[in-house]
């Protein structure tokens, strides 16, 4: 059957019909409340009492009532079958009713219109009349008008026509589909099904999921990264319903993808990160024009609440983590306190406002892509510098402050990531102060001799005495690894000279590594 | 736990060690790994302030269940 879809539709007597039957078959789709319809029905029923046997004549309803309502017309060998669902309307392509086909029984078109003219309808009646070799119907041709406008076909209805492209032969979906009784309540449903963060989400139904999609170029079943801990391949699509339920606009989608492949990273470790009894999560830092696009949040209140994209693009990476890879907390995810970064930690560089190169400059792209980066991090810390009118003596604070990360008597810290906001940018900026100069500040302020970095018995912890023991006394031991495993990004509100820093955890092979991917914002 | 049930599929006896605290995280995990019957010995929690001296005396105390489910 070249090009047409098969169906099966029940017709109003409860009889199943099913198409291709083989024969010569002729199709109206139609709806009761279009005038045009109305006036086409007479002849379809002239023409099924002149089509020869064997044959179909069947009137598509689009409404189940008016399919009642079109069958109480004529009878004999027409029959109105029932496509309230509209899936066979939407198949076939229907965009005005009347359409009328009349289709050979090997599965050729003969002759398709559209509305009403009357000059189609005369040649399809002669149509008929040869291939039933006797002579036409009789109709009298001047009680009908020459032309009428169909109507609007309700496949094109704006608020069916996601849910048809969803169910249609041909949907990029392929996710296992829930049925939930009528009377359960999807949201309580998602919670009873664990696939939740502790707080509701959207439920992904396949029109929500379909209209996120339509966001990217990529196809849905594209994988996007193998998610740990249970290694489960995340597809566009498996991403999209959770970017769904996280509550995200389709337009953020671009930033989900991007996210999800860093934090799924070898370097990134998840699943060190979900396993450690320690704090860290992905703390995601968006760059680049996306930022303005989408309305990220860069400046007051950058790492709490209140905006859309912020809030829900963190969460979505959040819950591929939970849903799709299996790392939920009790299982795989081990936190002894976690922190509240957890239900989601996403947040964008104010660039525009920063004398210095931003961070996905710094880290090697160019200032117009569009980036995500990915740093495991903890909960942020604040800390306050109102003081200080000169960037040596802000830069001090900010070592003193970050001696402690972690706990004072501990050294070699890897990665942190430091949000310096807008009032402390212009005391830097004032001195000519650059990010470098700051980091190489920080690590003088915090290092130490290494006697000073020992446990003691008043206080057990600090670096491992058998290592200690190995060092000279006096030799100078910083508190992190090396002025560039201190990132220092702009963001926050105007006003307040506090800076804040998330707490980090441990880098390198044996722990996470930054990792940032551009984003894809081609879209469509 | 990925590693022990890489080398059972590999046809090599593995046996997963961890200290019980984490006993719940290794369930799930093997569950999802589809081997949950994974060789698995548990060891009283705390590890992570323990001695040199402690941890051999953990170590002493399991040598041999470690042994039997390598064998079993």
């Amino acid at each position: 059957m070249p090009n047409l879809p098969a169906f099966t539709l029940t017709d109003t007597a409860g009889h199943r019909r099913r198409f291709p039957s083989g024969r010569l078959t002729l199709l109206a789709f139609m709806k009761a409340d279009c005038p045009t319809c109305v006036t086409s029905l007479p002849l379809v029923d002239a023409l099924a009492a002149a089509v020869p046997a064997p044959a179909d004549v069947w009137i598509i309803a689009q409404d189940a009532d008016g399919g009642r309502a079109l069958a109480a017309h004529g009878g004999g060998n027409r029959a109105a079958l029932d496509d309230s669902a509209l899936a066979v309307s939407y198949a076939f392509g229907v965009e005005i009713v009347p359409t009328v086909m009349l289709i050979d029984g090997d599965g050729t078109v003969r002759r398709s219109f559209e509305g009403f003219d009357k000059s189609d309808w005369q040649a399809l009646t002669a149509d008929l009349a040869a291939l039933a070799h006797g002579p036409l119907p009789s109709i009298d041709w001047t009680t009908y008008p020459d032309r009428r406008p169909g109507c609007g076909s309700r496949t094109l209805d704006p608020a069916l026509a996601d849910r048809l492209a969803a169910e249609a032969e041909g949907s990029p979906l392929r996710a296992r589909r829930i049925e939930i009784a009528a009377h359960d309540d999807p949201f309580e449903f998602l919670f009873d099904q664990g696939l939740t963060d502790g707080l509701p989400v959207v439920p992904p139904t396949p029109e929500r999921v379909l209209r996120m999609l339509a966001a990217t170029r990529r196809d849905a079943q594209d994988v996007v990264a193998i998610v740990p801990p249970n290694l489960a391949p995340a597809t566009v699509e498996k991403v999209a319903i959770n970017a769904v339920m996280a509550g995200c606009k389709p337009e953020y989608l671009p930033v989900v993808l991007a996210a999800v492949e860093a934090v799924c990273t070898d370097e990134f470790n998840i699943h060190g990160v979900l396993a450690t009894t320690y704090f860290p999560t992905p703390v995601l830092i968006v760059n680049g024009p996306i930022r303005d696009r989408i309305g990220m949040n860069y400046r007051g209140n950058v790492l709490g609440q209140g905006n859309r994209a912020n809030a829900t693009i963190g969460r979505a990476v959040q819950l591929v983590i939970r849903n799709v890879g299996g790392g939920r907390p009790g299982e795989v995810d081990r936190a002894t306190i976690g922190h509240p970064g957890k239900f989601t930690c996403c947040f964008a560089e104010w660039e525009e406002r920063s004398p210095w190169d931003p961070l996905h400059v710094e880290r090697g792209f160019a200032r117009d892509d569009s980036v995500v980066t990915v740093y495991a991090g903890g909960a942020p810390t604040g800390f306050i510098d109102q003081l200080s009118r000169d960037g040596r003596s802000l830069a001090t604070s900010y070592g003193r402050t970050l001696a402690a990360v972690t706990h004072p008597n501990l050294c070699f810290h890897g990665e942190i990531v430091v949000v310096v906001p807008p009032e402390h940018v212009d005391t830097f900026a004032r001195d000519g102060w650059t990010k470098r100069r700051i980091r190489e500040r920080i690590l003088e302020v915090t290092t130490r001799p290494a006697a000073a970095w020992r446990g003691d018995a008043e206080c057990a912890e600090g670096i491992p005495a058998a290592f200690a023991d190995n060092l000279p006394p006096d030799m100078p031991l910083a508190k992190f690894m090396s002025a560039e495993a201190i990132t220092i990004v702009v963001a926050g509100g105007e006003a307040g000279k506090f800076g804040a820093f998330l707490q980090p955890w441990l880098s390198g092979p044996m722990g996470s590594v930054m990792v940032s991917r551009k984003i894809d914002t081609t879209g469509r | 736990m990925h590693d022990t049930i890489w080398f059972e599929s590999n046809r090599r006896p593995a046996v997963f060690i961890a200290s019980s605290e984490f006993e719940q995280a290794a369930t799930a995990q093997a569950e999802a790994l589809g081997l949950p019957e994974v060789r698995r010995i548990i060891v009283p929690h705390p590890i992570q302030d323990a001695t040199d001296d402690e941890m051999r005396a953990k170590a002493d105390a399991i040598v041999d269940a470690v042994v039997a489910a390598l064998a079993r």
